[in-house]
């Protein structure tokens, strides 16, 4: 057989105080997956259960964050959030924004650049066509601040230029069915100009017979728009107040102290941080409300989780006797539990997670199937940012701890006389 | 000075009272005894003398009220809880009356736990194991559940773990105290068999006065102390004299005469 025992180079010597032996962790975890693996139903409901929590928060949770970030996207689209706009409409303070403001403003620490508009009243005239409309005067770094969705042409909006851009709209009142050809030709128009505009007015003015060249066209298909440069307005009409302005920030955390400056010089700001911390504000509370709702989930699955637990302490209660009766300390046996709570919430956790976010995004692909058979364009509502993706997995640790931790303890501490005499 | 290192167990004035309720109640009343190496040491008395007790205390599962145990010469109860852990670990195997077992692993799985608690992964315990598991005759058991075996077959299994770290002393409480007549004597009859061929000291209990031919010496208790501790005479008249009803048992009598 083979069978050899080592007569006499026994351990003659039994451990010293300070050597204490200890299972190993693989062995640990062994036991443990073997004990749930002989309670295969128990497990998978248990299992199962705290999987069906974590995955209901993680989609009801990326659907919130989901949501939320595409309205912030569809806000912030045409206003980034480095740019903040000025309104010169403060009637406690009679401050315009005029070229000697604009330096003020350009020097204010990080300040990238300013650009600066009117808008006003007027009429358009091309051959018998005529239409009244909105005209509006900006300024070259005004319109790379708000780009204007070009179908033809270009017009730089710098000092030297002497072109408009026409919207669709207008073009189509004048009689180009095809907006291109309108392109290079002059138009008449009449405008009205505010007094607010030029500082040496006393009121409103109207001039009449203008014409300007048409550099380009632009999609508007509602209203009737010319944009001209605010250089020639200024050169023409004597336009030398704007009415707004955008100044670009060098980086967005610049924005906050600049807003600041500009107000302080009297005029009224606004930036798209705004809205964005109102839409925040309404999510955030939806998301107190999810993260209740998964909570109160999330505490059923946790008494199902502890109770598996309890029980398997109960009905191997001989065991854990036996085991310290051969030799196994505290440590091990807590171990033992906790690692099998662990073993539960990992397996639930990462399946739920998995889960959740499968059926979100699921549902978004459905949702845009839909979508696009009627149309529209498809948009993307589900999201799971990186730290609640932290924050679920530190849950799911925290969840494996704090239901293992009680019966690993009682466990740790029974005695092995009584353990075995248990019944 | 060789009497002092020819004993392997020492037990002095041990008293353990236990409470219950408001009153104490003396289970163990100054035992004394010595087990040499290499004794098959039999623990007799009836039932409630104290002689499970007395068992557990030299074990270092029960702490004594007063008095010493030493075993191989250590004072076992001045040393803390962990340190006798792993001595029981490794040093003693034990067998007790009713075999525990670790109901997810199978039956060579659980002989290896005692090498598995001591640190060492399955893997490397597995191949000692399957030795043992020979060695008791159960090979073809291995990868069955201990609970689907028999009661005699599953002391058969406790044998083999009490043996897996190669242990100096072997303490085993009634070990065939839920077993019939048949498949007690096949255990004991193996126990007796390695232990004497790989000299391990062995403290048993019983209350079986049938299982008496199988020890070297005979202590008996009776109301928590000692009564007497003599080697045993093997003599069938003795025992006829003492206990009247094995006269008719010839097996007890075949091993006298061996």
């Amino acid at each position: 057989m083979g069978m050899t025992f080592r007569k006499r180079k026994r351990n003659t010597d039994a451990p010293k105080e300070g050597k204490i032996l200890k299972m190993r962790l693989s062995s640990v975890l062994l036991i443990g997956y073997r004990n749930l693996m002989i309670n295969k139903f128990r497990s998978i409901m248990t299992i199962g259960g705290v999987a069906v929590g974590i995955g209901i928060i993680t989609f009801l949770i990326s659907i919130g964050f989901g949501f939320q970030e595409m309205v912030v996207r569809e806000v912030t689209k045409d206003n980034p959030p480095d740019i903040i706009e000025i309104i010169n409409s403060n009637l406690d303070n009679f401050v315009s924004l005029d070229g000697t403001m604009v330096g003020r403003i350009h020097d204010i620490s990080g300040v990238d650049r300013i650009g600066r508009s009117i808008n006003t009243g007027g009429k358009f005239v091309m051959g018998d066509s005529q239409t009244d409309g909105a005209i509006y005067g900006i300024d070259r770094d005004y319109s790379e601040m708000s780009p204007l969705k070009m179908i033809a042409g270009s017009v730089d909006f710098g000092d030297g230029s002497e072109k408009a851009v026409v919207s669709t709209r207008l073009a189509e009142l004048l009689g180009y069915a095809d907006p291109s050809s309108l392109i290079g030709q002059s138009i008449g128009y009449d405008i009205i100009l505010s007094g607010e505009t030029n500082s040496e007015s006393r009121g409103d003015m109207v001039r009449s017979g203008n014409r300007i060249d048409v550099g380009g066209v632009y999609d508007n298909r509602d209203k009737s728009v010319a944009y001209m440069p605010y250089s020639l307005l200024g050169r023409e009409f004597g336009v030398d107040q704007a009415q707004q302005g955008k100044v670009k920030a060098k980086t967005q955390a610049d924005v906050p102290n600049i807003r600041i400056e500009i107000e302080n010089l009297g005029f009224v700001t606004e930036n798209v941080g705004d809205i964005v911390g109102d839409i925040n504000g309404f999510f955030f509370i939806i998301k107190i409300v999810l993260v209740i709702f998964g909570t109160i989930i999330m505490s059923i699955s946790a008494m199902g989780m502890l109770n598996t637990l309890s029980v398997s302490l109960l009905q191997r209660t001989k065991e854990v006797g036996i085991l310290k009766a051969l030799g196994a300390k505290r440590g091990d046996i807590f171990k033992m539990f906790i690692f099998e709570a662990a073993i539960i919430s990992v397996f639930g956790g990462v399946s739920g997670f998995l889960g959740g976010y499968g059926v979100a995004k699921t549902v978004n692909v459905v949702f845009n199937v839909l979508a696009s058979q009627k149309g529209n364009e498809s948009i993307d509502f589900i999201t799971i940012p990186g730290y609640f993706m932290l924050a679920i997995f530190g849950f799911v640790a925290f969840l494996g701890i704090a239901t293992g931790l009680m019966p690993a303890r009682r466990a740790s501490k029974t005695h092995a006389l009584e353990a075995l005499r248990y019944e | 000075m060789d009497e002092e290192k020819d004993i392997a167990i020492e037990v002095v004035d041990v008293k353990k009272n236990f409470h219950v309720g408001e009153n104490e109640i003396p289970v163990l009343s100054g035992v004394s005894l010595k087990v040499k190496r290499g004794d098959f040491a039999l623990l007799v008395g009836s039932s409630g003398c104290g002689k499970s007790t007395l068992l557990h205390t030299i074990y270092g599962l029960e702490e004594p009220s007063e008095g010493k145990v030493y075993i191989d010469g250590k004072d076992i109860w001045s040393y803390s809880k962990d340190w006798r852990a792993d001595f029981r670990n490794q040093s003693i195997g034990f067998i007790p009356q009713q075999s525990f077992w670790i109901k997810s692993l199978t039956v060579i799985e659980n002989i290896a736990i005692p090498a598995i608690i001591g640190g060492k992964g399955f893997h490397e315990s597995i191949p000692r194991a399957a030795q043992l598991i020979e060695l008791v005759g159960m090979g073809k058991w291995a990868d069955y559940r201990p609970y689907d075996l028999s009661g005699g077959q599953q002391q058969r299994i406790a044998v083999a773990r009490s043996l897996m770290l190669d242990p100096k002393f072997i303490i085993a409480d009634e070990p065939t105290g839920n077993l019939d007549f048949k498949a007690g004597q096949e255990v004991l009859d193996l126990l007796t068999e390695i232990c004497g061929k790989f000299k391990i000291t062995v403290l048993m209990v019983t209350h079986n006065v049938e299982q008496y031919k199988y020890g070297s010496r005979i202590i008996r208790m009776r109301d928590g102390k000692i009564v007497s501790d003599e080697e045993n005479m093997n003599s069938r008249e003795r025992l006829i004299q003492e206990y009247p009803d094995v006269k008719d048992d010839p097996s007890l009598m075949e091993h006298r005469a061996a």
